[in-house]
Protein backbone atom coordinates (compact mmCIF):
# COMPACT_ATOMS: atom_id res chain seq x y z
CA UNK A 1 0.00 0.00 0.00
CA UNK A 2 1.43 3.39 -0.94
CA UNK A 3 1.78 6.01 1.74
CA UNK A 4 -0.92 8.19 0.19
CA UNK A 5 -3.36 5.34 0.29
CA UNK A 6 -2.40 4.52 3.83
CA UNK A 7 -2.91 8.11 4.87
CA UNK A 8 -6.19 8.12 2.99
CA UNK A 9 -7.30 5.16 4.96
CA UNK A 10 -6.32 6.80 8.26
CA UNK A 11 -8.24 9.97 7.46
CA UNK A 12 -11.21 7.91 6.34
CA UNK A 13 -11.21 5.92 9.55
CA UNK A 14 -10.81 9.05 11.66
CA UNK A 15 -13.82 10.65 9.99
CA UNK A 16 -15.87 7.50 10.44
CA UNK A 17 -15.05 7.44 14.14
CA UNK A 18 -16.25 11.05 14.46
CA UNK A 19 -19.44 10.37 12.53
CA UNK A 20 -20.28 7.05 14.17
CA UNK A 21 -21.96 8.64 17.26
CA UNK A 22 -24.41 10.38 14.89
CA UNK A 23 -25.07 7.28 12.83
CA UNK A 24 -28.36 6.48 14.53
CA UNK A 25 -29.50 4.15 11.79
CA UNK A 26 -26.31 2.08 11.95
CA UNK A 27 -25.67 2.58 8.24
CA UNK A 28 -22.46 1.16 6.79
CA UNK A 29 -20.00 4.00 6.27
CA UNK A 30 -18.20 4.08 2.92
CA UNK A 31 -16.55 6.78 0.83
CA UNK A 32 -19.87 7.18 -0.98
CA UNK A 33 -21.98 7.69 2.12
CA UNK A 34 -23.83 11.01 1.85
CA UNK A 35 -23.86 12.70 5.24
CA UNK A 36 -27.19 14.43 4.92
CA UNK A 37 -29.12 12.13 2.54
CA UNK A 38 -27.92 8.76 3.89
CA UNK A 39 -27.28 9.49 7.54
CA UNK A 40 -29.86 12.24 7.99
CA UNK A 41 -27.35 14.28 9.96
CA UNK A 42 -28.58 17.88 10.06
CA UNK A 43 -26.56 20.65 8.49
CA UNK A 44 -25.46 22.11 11.83
CA UNK A 45 -24.25 18.70 13.04
CA UNK A 46 -22.19 18.37 9.86
CA UNK A 47 -20.52 21.67 10.70
CA UNK A 48 -19.76 20.35 14.18
CA UNK A 49 -18.22 17.14 12.84
CA UNK A 50 -16.07 19.28 10.57
CA UNK A 51 -14.98 21.31 13.62
CA UNK A 52 -13.75 18.09 15.25
CA UNK A 53 -11.88 17.21 12.07
CA UNK A 54 -10.31 20.67 11.99
CA UNK A 55 -9.03 20.34 15.51
CA UNK A 56 -7.83 16.81 14.94
CA UNK A 57 -5.73 17.76 11.89
CA UNK A 58 -4.97 21.32 12.93
CA UNK A 59 -6.43 22.73 9.72
CA UNK A 60 -9.25 25.18 8.94
CA UNK A 61 -12.02 24.12 6.62
CA UNK A 62 -14.06 27.14 5.50
CA UNK A 63 -17.85 26.96 5.86
CA UNK A 64 -18.05 27.98 2.19
CA UNK A 65 -16.57 24.66 1.06
CA UNK A 66 -18.44 22.44 3.51
CA UNK A 67 -21.72 22.88 1.68
CA UNK A 68 -20.03 21.49 -1.42
CA UNK A 69 -18.95 18.31 0.36
CA UNK A 70 -21.72 15.74 0.37
CA UNK A 71 -19.99 12.40 0.90
CA UNK A 72 -17.41 11.06 3.31
CA UNK A 73 -15.07 10.57 0.33
CA UNK A 74 -15.33 14.24 -0.63
CA UNK A 75 -14.56 15.17 2.95
CA UNK A 76 -11.47 12.93 2.93
CA UNK A 77 -10.26 14.50 -0.31
CA UNK A 78 -10.88 18.03 0.98
CA UNK A 79 -8.85 17.31 4.10
CA UNK A 80 -5.93 16.09 2.01
CA UNK A 81 -6.08 19.18 -0.18
CA UNK A 82 -6.27 21.55 2.78
CA UNK A 83 -3.56 19.71 4.72
CA UNK A 84 -1.27 20.15 1.77
CA UNK A 85 -2.16 23.80 1.34
CA UNK A 86 -1.93 24.77 5.00
CA UNK A 87 1.24 22.86 5.88
CA UNK B 1 -38.27 16.51 -8.99
CA UNK B 2 -40.31 19.46 -7.83
CA UNK B 3 -39.25 22.67 -6.15
CA UNK B 4 -41.06 21.53 -3.06
CA UNK B 5 -39.52 18.08 -2.52
CA UNK B 6 -36.84 19.46 -0.24
CA UNK B 7 -39.43 20.50 2.35
CA UNK B 8 -40.77 16.99 2.69
CA UNK B 9 -38.76 15.79 5.68
CA UNK B 10 -39.39 18.89 7.73
CA UNK B 11 -43.04 18.93 6.75
CA UNK B 12 -43.53 15.33 7.87
CA UNK B 13 -41.96 16.02 11.25
CA UNK B 14 -43.92 19.21 11.66
CA UNK B 15 -47.24 17.63 10.74
CA UNK B 16 -46.76 14.69 13.07
CA UNK B 17 -46.08 17.05 15.98
CA UNK B 18 -49.07 19.11 14.99
CA UNK B 19 -51.42 16.14 14.78
CA UNK B 20 -50.65 15.06 18.32
CA UNK B 21 -52.00 18.22 19.87
CA UNK B 22 -53.60 20.41 17.24
CA UNK B 23 -51.26 23.21 18.20
CA UNK B 24 -48.57 24.78 16.07
CA UNK B 25 -45.63 25.98 18.17
CA UNK B 26 -44.28 28.00 15.25
CA UNK B 27 -47.54 29.60 14.25
CA UNK B 28 -49.06 30.84 17.49
CA UNK B 29 -51.23 33.88 16.99
CA UNK B 30 -51.51 36.39 19.80
CA UNK B 31 -55.16 37.08 19.08
CA UNK B 32 -55.30 40.09 21.36
CA UNK B 33 -52.46 41.70 23.30
CA UNK B 34 -53.26 42.52 26.92
CA UNK B 35 -50.05 44.29 27.82
CA UNK B 36 -46.32 43.55 27.78
CA UNK B 37 -46.67 40.14 29.43
CA UNK B 38 -50.17 38.90 28.56
CA UNK B 39 -52.08 37.94 25.43
CA UNK B 40 -55.26 36.15 24.47
CA UNK B 41 -54.60 32.96 22.50
CA UNK B 42 -57.59 30.94 21.32
CA UNK B 43 -59.83 32.56 23.90
CA UNK B 44 -57.47 32.01 26.81
CA UNK B 45 -55.24 34.52 28.58
CA UNK B 46 -51.61 33.47 28.40
CA UNK B 47 -48.54 34.72 30.26
CA UNK B 48 -45.88 35.62 27.72
CA UNK B 49 -42.59 34.12 28.85
CA UNK B 50 -40.94 33.68 25.48
CA UNK B 51 -40.35 37.19 24.15
CA UNK B 52 -37.37 39.50 23.95
CA UNK B 53 -39.11 42.27 25.86
CA UNK B 54 -36.33 42.41 28.45
CA UNK B 55 -37.07 45.87 29.82
CA UNK B 56 -40.81 45.52 29.29
CA UNK B 57 -41.08 48.78 27.35
CA UNK B 58 -43.59 47.75 24.67
CA UNK B 59 -46.37 49.69 26.41
CA UNK B 60 -44.25 52.45 27.88
CA UNK B 61 -46.27 55.68 28.08
CA UNK B 62 -43.47 57.90 26.85
CA UNK B 63 -42.63 55.59 23.94
CA UNK B 64 -46.28 55.34 22.88
CA UNK B 65 -46.72 59.12 23.07
CA UNK B 66 -43.54 59.70 21.03
CA UNK B 67 -44.58 57.14 18.42
CA UNK B 68 -48.04 58.69 18.11
CA UNK B 69 -46.59 62.15 17.66
CA UNK B 70 -44.14 60.94 15.01
CA UNK B 71 -46.92 59.11 13.24
CA UNK B 72 -49.06 62.23 13.05
CA UNK B 73 -46.15 64.49 12.23
CA UNK B 74 -44.10 62.42 9.80
CA UNK B 75 -46.55 59.89 8.44
CA UNK B 76 -46.95 56.13 8.41
CA UNK B 77 -43.89 55.17 6.38
CA UNK B 78 -40.83 56.67 4.71
CA UNK B 79 -41.35 54.89 1.35
CA UNK B 80 -37.63 54.85 0.73
CA UNK B 81 -34.23 53.68 1.88
CA UNK B 82 -31.76 55.47 4.12
CA UNK B 83 -29.68 56.02 0.97
CA UNK B 84 -32.47 57.86 -0.86
CA UNK B 85 -35.47 59.61 0.66
CA UNK B 86 -35.77 57.54 3.85
CA UNK B 87 -33.50 59.47 6.20
CA UNK B 88 -35.51 61.83 8.39
CA UNK B 89 -34.30 64.00 11.25
CA UNK B 90 -35.39 61.28 13.66
CA UNK B 91 -33.15 58.64 12.05
CA UNK B 92 -30.15 60.95 12.30
CA UNK B 93 -30.96 61.95 15.85
CA UNK B 94 -31.25 58.35 16.96
CA UNK B 95 -27.87 57.57 15.41
CA UNK B 96 -26.36 60.40 17.41
CA UNK B 97 -28.11 59.35 20.60
CA UNK B 98 -26.99 55.74 20.27
CA UNK B 99 -23.41 56.76 19.51
CA UNK B 100 -23.42 59.09 22.53
CA UNK B 101 -24.95 56.46 24.81
CA UNK B 102 -22.38 53.84 23.82
CA UNK B 103 -19.48 56.27 23.60
CA UNK B 104 -18.73 55.63 19.93
CA UNK B 105 -18.12 58.28 17.30
CA UNK B 106 -20.26 56.75 14.56
CA UNK B 107 -23.54 54.92 14.27
CA UNK B 108 -25.73 53.74 11.42
CA UNK B 109 -29.38 52.82 11.80
CA UNK B 110 -30.70 49.93 9.68
CA UNK B 111 -34.24 48.67 9.18
CA UNK B 112 -33.75 45.62 11.43
CA UNK B 113 -30.99 44.06 13.51
CA UNK B 114 -30.89 41.26 10.97
CA UNK B 115 -30.04 43.76 8.27
CA UNK B 116 -27.52 45.57 10.47
CA UNK B 117 -25.44 42.41 10.81
CA UNK B 118 -26.00 41.41 7.21
CA UNK B 119 -25.07 44.89 6.04
CA UNK B 120 -22.00 45.30 8.22
CA UNK B 121 -20.49 41.88 7.56
CA UNK B 122 -21.18 41.79 3.82
CA UNK B 123 -19.75 45.25 3.27
CA UNK B 124 -16.72 44.89 5.53
CA UNK B 125 -15.45 41.49 4.42
CA UNK B 126 -15.01 40.79 0.75
CA UNK B 127 -13.59 37.87 -1.21
CA UNK B 128 -10.99 36.80 -2.10
CA UNK B 129 -8.60 38.27 0.47
CA UNK B 130 -10.73 38.87 3.57
CA UNK B 131 -11.64 36.16 6.05
CA UNK B 132 -14.50 36.05 8.55
CA UNK B 133 -14.28 34.05 11.76
CA UNK B 134 -17.54 33.38 13.54
CA UNK B 135 -18.53 31.78 16.80
CA UNK B 136 -20.16 28.44 15.96
CA UNK B 137 -23.38 29.44 17.73
CA UNK B 138 -23.82 32.81 16.03
CA UNK B 139 -27.30 33.88 15.01
CA UNK B 140 -28.60 33.15 11.52
CA UNK B 141 -28.12 36.76 10.44
CA UNK B 142 -24.38 36.51 11.05
CA UNK B 143 -24.21 33.32 9.00
CA UNK B 144 -26.28 34.98 6.30
CA UNK B 145 -24.03 38.04 6.39
CA UNK B 146 -21.09 35.73 5.65
CA UNK B 147 -22.95 34.19 2.73
CA UNK B 148 -23.86 37.57 1.32
CA UNK B 149 -20.25 38.67 1.73
CA UNK B 150 -18.92 35.58 -0.02
CA UNK B 151 -15.64 35.87 1.91
CA UNK B 152 -14.05 32.73 3.30
CA UNK B 153 -15.76 31.95 6.60
CA UNK B 154 -14.31 29.85 9.40
CA UNK B 155 -16.21 28.82 12.54
CA UNK B 156 -14.52 28.69 15.92
CA UNK B 157 -15.79 26.76 18.95
CA UNK B 158 -18.52 28.50 20.86
CA UNK B 159 -17.21 30.92 23.49
CA UNK B 160 -13.69 29.53 23.09
CA UNK B 161 -10.89 32.13 22.70
CA UNK B 162 -8.27 29.37 22.30
CA UNK B 163 -10.17 27.91 19.38
CA UNK B 164 -10.31 31.37 17.79
CA UNK B 165 -6.61 31.87 18.46
CA UNK B 166 -5.73 28.61 16.69
CA UNK B 167 -7.80 29.46 13.66
CA UNK B 168 -6.39 32.97 13.39
CA UNK B 169 -2.85 31.54 13.67
CA UNK B 170 -3.49 29.15 10.82
CA UNK B 171 -4.42 31.88 8.33
CA UNK B 172 -2.05 32.34 5.40
CA UNK B 173 -0.07 35.49 4.64
CA UNK B 174 -2.25 36.36 1.68
CA UNK B 175 -5.17 37.17 3.98
CA UNK B 176 -5.78 40.91 4.15
CA UNK B 177 -8.73 41.82 6.36
CA UNK B 178 -9.90 39.62 9.24
CA UNK B 179 -13.29 40.06 10.86
CA UNK B 180 -14.20 38.15 14.02
CA UNK B 181 -17.94 37.93 14.83
CA UNK B 182 -19.53 36.89 18.10
CA UNK B 183 -22.37 37.86 20.42
CA UNK B 184 -22.73 39.17 23.97
CA UNK B 185 -25.49 37.02 25.42
CA UNK B 186 -26.63 34.18 23.16
CA UNK B 187 -30.35 34.15 22.51
CA UNK B 188 -31.15 30.46 22.80
CA UNK B 189 -29.30 29.33 25.93
CA UNK B 190 -28.72 32.73 27.54
CA UNK B 191 -25.02 32.01 27.94
CA UNK B 192 -22.58 34.90 27.86
CA UNK B 193 -19.41 35.23 25.78
CA UNK B 194 -15.93 35.86 27.21
CA UNK B 195 -16.01 39.15 25.32
CA UNK B 196 -12.78 40.56 26.76
CA UNK B 197 -10.74 37.49 25.84
CA UNK B 198 -12.24 37.21 22.37
CA UNK B 199 -11.51 40.87 21.62
CA UNK B 200 -7.95 40.45 22.88
CA UNK B 201 -7.33 37.39 20.72
CA UNK B 202 -8.79 39.14 17.67
CA UNK B 203 -6.59 42.18 18.14
CA UNK B 204 -3.49 40.12 18.84
CA UNK B 205 -3.85 38.82 15.28
CA UNK B 206 -4.67 42.18 13.75
CA UNK B 207 -8.32 41.22 13.28
CA UNK B 208 -11.37 43.43 13.81
CA UNK B 209 -13.98 42.43 16.40
CA UNK B 210 -17.68 42.65 15.56
CA UNK B 211 -19.86 42.11 18.61
CA UNK B 212 -23.63 41.62 18.36
CA UNK B 213 -25.23 42.75 21.60
CA UNK B 214 -28.78 42.14 20.33
CA UNK B 215 -29.85 40.37 23.52
CA UNK B 216 -27.49 42.09 25.94
CA UNK B 217 -28.00 45.78 25.08
CA UNK B 218 -30.02 47.28 27.94
CA UNK B 219 -29.49 44.11 29.96
CA UNK B 220 -25.78 43.90 30.90
CA UNK B 221 -23.35 46.52 32.18
CA UNK B 222 -23.79 49.24 34.79
CA UNK B 223 -25.51 51.48 32.24
CA UNK B 224 -27.03 48.74 30.09
CA UNK B 225 -24.42 49.10 27.35
CA UNK B 226 -23.98 45.38 27.06
CA UNK B 227 -21.59 42.59 27.99
CA UNK B 228 -18.66 44.63 26.65
CA UNK B 229 -19.46 47.33 29.20
CA UNK B 230 -19.63 44.76 31.97
CA UNK B 231 -16.26 43.38 30.86
CA UNK B 232 -14.69 46.82 30.51
CA UNK B 233 -13.91 46.52 26.79
CA UNK B 234 -16.58 48.74 25.26
CA UNK B 235 -13.89 50.94 23.68
CA UNK B 236 -12.04 47.99 22.20
CA UNK B 237 -14.90 46.58 20.16
CA UNK B 238 -14.49 47.58 16.52
CA UNK B 239 -18.10 47.14 15.44
CA UNK B 240 -20.96 47.01 17.92
CA UNK B 241 -24.25 45.78 16.44
CA UNK B 242 -27.65 45.87 18.07
CA UNK B 243 -31.37 45.84 17.51
CA UNK B 244 -34.39 47.90 18.53
CA UNK B 245 -36.55 44.78 18.60
CA UNK B 246 -35.65 43.60 22.09
CA UNK B 247 -34.83 45.97 24.96
CA UNK B 248 -35.89 49.00 22.92
CA UNK B 249 -39.28 47.46 22.12
CA UNK B 250 -39.51 48.68 18.52
CA UNK B 251 -38.10 47.56 15.15
CA UNK B 252 -34.76 48.50 13.64
CA UNK B 253 -31.08 47.85 14.12
CA UNK B 254 -27.76 49.63 14.29
CA UNK B 255 -23.99 49.37 13.94
CA UNK B 256 -21.77 51.64 16.04
CA UNK B 257 -18.01 52.09 15.76
CA UNK B 258 -15.11 54.41 16.42
CA UNK B 259 -13.76 53.76 12.94
CA UNK B 260 -14.65 56.74 10.74
CA UNK B 261 -14.74 54.31 7.81
CA UNK B 262 -18.09 53.06 9.13
CA UNK B 263 -19.60 55.94 7.15
CA UNK B 264 -18.48 54.23 3.90
CA UNK B 265 -21.09 51.57 4.58
CA UNK B 266 -23.76 54.12 3.76
CA UNK B 267 -22.93 53.70 0.10
CA UNK B 268 -21.57 50.18 0.03
CA UNK B 269 -23.87 48.14 2.25
CA UNK B 270 -26.68 46.67 0.20
CA UNK B 271 -28.97 45.84 3.16
CA UNK B 272 -28.73 49.52 4.09
CA UNK B 273 -29.18 50.91 0.62
CA UNK B 274 -31.88 48.73 -0.87
CA UNK B 275 -34.63 48.48 1.70
CA UNK B 276 -36.98 51.04 3.21
CA UNK B 277 -35.86 52.78 6.40
CA UNK B 278 -37.71 52.20 9.69
CA UNK B 279 -40.97 54.12 9.97
CA UNK B 280 -41.01 57.40 11.90
CA UNK B 281 -43.10 55.81 14.66
CA UNK B 282 -40.60 52.95 15.06
CA UNK B 283 -37.74 55.41 15.29
CA UNK B 284 -39.55 57.62 17.78
CA UNK B 285 -40.46 54.64 19.96
CA UNK B 286 -36.87 53.39 19.94
CA UNK B 287 -35.58 56.88 20.79
CA UNK B 288 -38.00 57.21 23.68
CA UNK B 289 -37.12 53.73 24.94
CA UNK B 290 -33.43 54.61 24.80
CA UNK B 291 -34.13 57.73 26.85
CA UNK B 292 -36.01 55.61 29.40
CA UNK B 293 -33.18 53.09 29.53
CA UNK B 294 -30.67 55.88 30.18
CA UNK B 295 -32.77 57.57 32.86
CA UNK B 296 -34.04 54.61 34.80
CA UNK B 297 -31.95 51.70 36.12
CA UNK B 298 -34.90 50.22 37.95
CA UNK B 299 -36.09 48.28 34.89
CA UNK B 300 -32.77 46.50 34.66
CA UNK B 301 -32.86 45.79 38.39
CA UNK B 302 -36.37 44.37 38.10
CA UNK B 303 -35.31 42.25 35.13
CA UNK B 304 -32.44 40.67 37.02
CA UNK B 305 -34.52 40.18 40.17
CA UNK B 306 -37.10 38.34 38.09
CA UNK B 307 -34.40 36.28 36.38
CA UNK B 308 -32.96 35.28 39.75
CA UNK B 309 -36.31 34.22 41.09
CA UNK B 310 -37.21 32.04 38.10
CA UNK B 311 -33.72 30.58 37.82
CA UNK B 312 -33.68 29.64 41.51
CA UNK B 313 -37.14 28.06 41.27
CA UNK B 314 -36.19 26.01 38.18
CA UNK B 315 -32.94 24.90 39.77
CA UNK B 316 -34.88 23.71 42.77
CA UNK B 317 -37.32 21.85 40.54
CA UNK B 318 -34.32 19.97 39.19
CA UNK B 319 -34.55 21.11 35.56
CA UNK B 320 -31.51 20.71 33.36
CA UNK B 321 -30.68 24.36 32.60
CA UNK B 322 -28.60 25.28 29.59
CA UNK B 323 -26.60 28.11 31.17
CA UNK B 324 -25.89 30.00 34.39
CA UNK B 325 -28.49 32.54 35.56
CA UNK B 326 -29.44 35.22 33.01
CA UNK B 327 -32.72 36.65 31.67
CA UNK B 328 -32.90 33.77 29.20
CA UNK B 329 -33.58 30.53 31.01
CA UNK B 330 -33.51 27.48 28.76
CA UNK B 331 -34.62 24.07 29.99
CA UNK B 332 -33.07 21.15 28.13
CA UNK B 333 -35.29 18.20 27.29
CA UNK B 334 -34.50 14.73 26.03
CA UNK B 335 -35.55 15.28 22.43
CA UNK B 336 -37.95 16.87 19.98
CA UNK B 337 -40.99 14.89 21.08
CA UNK B 338 -40.54 15.58 24.79
CA UNK B 339 -39.84 19.24 24.14
CA UNK B 340 -42.95 19.55 22.01
CA UNK B 341 -45.07 17.77 24.60
CA UNK B 342 -43.69 20.05 27.34
CA UNK B 343 -44.26 23.16 25.25
CA UNK B 344 -47.84 22.15 24.66
CA UNK B 345 -48.33 21.32 28.34
CA UNK B 346 -47.15 24.81 29.32
CA UNK B 347 -49.54 26.39 26.80
CA UNK B 348 -52.38 24.41 28.34
CA UNK B 349 -51.25 25.79 31.70
CA UNK B 350 -51.37 29.34 30.37
CA UNK B 351 -47.68 30.00 29.71
CA UNK B 352 -46.09 30.73 26.35
CA UNK B 353 -42.37 29.99 25.94
CA UNK B 354 -40.26 29.41 22.82
CA UNK B 355 -39.80 25.87 21.58
CA UNK B 356 -36.41 25.36 19.96
CA UNK B 357 -35.57 22.05 18.32
CA UNK B 358 -32.79 20.95 15.95
CA UNK B 359 -31.63 21.98 13.44
CA UNK B 360 -30.96 25.50 14.54
CA UNK B 361 -30.10 24.76 18.13
CA UNK B 362 -26.55 24.24 19.39
CA UNK B 363 -25.45 20.60 19.77
CA UNK B 364 -28.81 19.40 18.45
CA UNK B 365 -30.45 20.14 21.81
CA UNK B 366 -34.20 20.46 22.25
CA UNK B 367 -35.07 23.27 24.62
CA UNK B 368 -37.84 25.40 26.01
CA UNK B 369 -36.54 28.94 26.00
CA UNK B 370 -38.02 31.21 28.62
CA UNK B 371 -37.13 34.87 28.81
CA UNK B 372 -38.03 37.10 31.70
CA UNK B 373 -39.06 40.70 31.42
CA UNK B 374 -38.82 43.63 33.78
CA UNK B 375 -42.57 43.90 33.21
CA UNK B 376 -43.36 40.46 34.61
CA UNK B 377 -45.37 40.93 37.79
CA UNK B 378 -45.12 38.62 40.76
CA UNK B 379 -48.40 37.15 39.60
CA UNK B 380 -46.91 36.42 36.18
CA UNK B 381 -43.91 34.77 37.78
CA UNK B 382 -46.14 32.71 40.09
CA UNK B 383 -48.06 31.47 37.06
CA UNK B 384 -44.83 30.60 35.25
CA UNK B 385 -43.33 28.78 38.22
CA UNK B 386 -46.58 26.91 38.93
CA UNK B 387 -46.80 25.72 35.34
CA UNK B 388 -43.19 24.53 35.40
CA UNK B 389 -43.77 22.81 38.75
CA UNK B 390 -46.64 20.85 37.19
CA UNK B 391 -44.42 20.10 34.19
CA UNK B 392 -41.65 18.78 36.39
CA UNK B 393 -44.12 16.48 38.14
CA UNK B 394 -45.35 15.18 34.81
CA UNK B 395 -41.81 14.56 33.57
CA UNK B 396 -40.85 12.69 36.76
CA UNK B 397 -43.98 10.55 36.44
CA UNK B 398 -43.12 9.74 32.85
CA UNK B 399 -39.54 8.92 33.81
CA UNK B 400 -40.77 6.61 36.58
CA UNK B 401 -42.98 4.70 34.12
CA UNK B 402 -40.31 4.40 31.47
C1 LIG C 1 -28.19 37.65 18.05
C2 LIG C 1 -29.20 38.32 17.21
N1 LIG C 1 -28.82 39.24 16.32
C3 LIG C 1 -29.71 39.88 15.54
C4 LIG C 1 -31.06 39.61 15.62
C5 LIG C 1 -32.00 40.28 14.68
O1 LIG C 1 -32.69 41.31 15.24
P1 LIG C 1 -33.96 41.94 14.51
O2 LIG C 1 -35.14 41.32 15.12
O3 LIG C 1 -33.86 43.39 14.79
O4 LIG C 1 -33.85 41.66 13.06
C6 LIG C 1 -31.50 38.70 16.58
C7 LIG C 1 -32.94 38.45 16.79
O5 LIG C 1 -33.60 37.67 16.24
C8 LIG C 1 -30.56 38.00 17.36
O6 LIG C 1 -30.96 37.07 18.22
Amino acid sequence: MSSIQEDDDLVFRKICSLIEPLNDKGAKLTRDTDLIADLEIDSVAVLDVVMDIEDNYDISIPVNTISEMKTIGELVDAIHAIKKEQS
Amino acid sequence: MSLFDKFQNTATLYNSLLEETGRDPFGVSMDEMKGPTRAMVKGKEIVLAGTNNYLGLTYDDAAIAAAKEALEQSGTGTTGSRFANGTYAGHRQLEEDLAAFLGYKHCMVFSTGYQANLGAIAALAQPPHDVILIDADCHACIYDGCQLSGAETIRFRHNDPTSLDKRLSRLGDDVKGKLVCFEGMYSMFGDVAPVKELVEVAHKHGAYALLDEAHSFGVFGDHGRGVCERDGVLDDVDFYTGTFSKSLASIGGFVASNHPELEFLRFSSRPYMFTASPSPANIAAASAALARLKADDSMRTALWDNAKRVHAAFTQLGFDLAAPMSPVIAVKLSGREEAFMAWNFLMEHGVYVNLAIPPGTPNATSILRLSVSAAHTNEDLDAIINAYTALSELLSEKAAHA
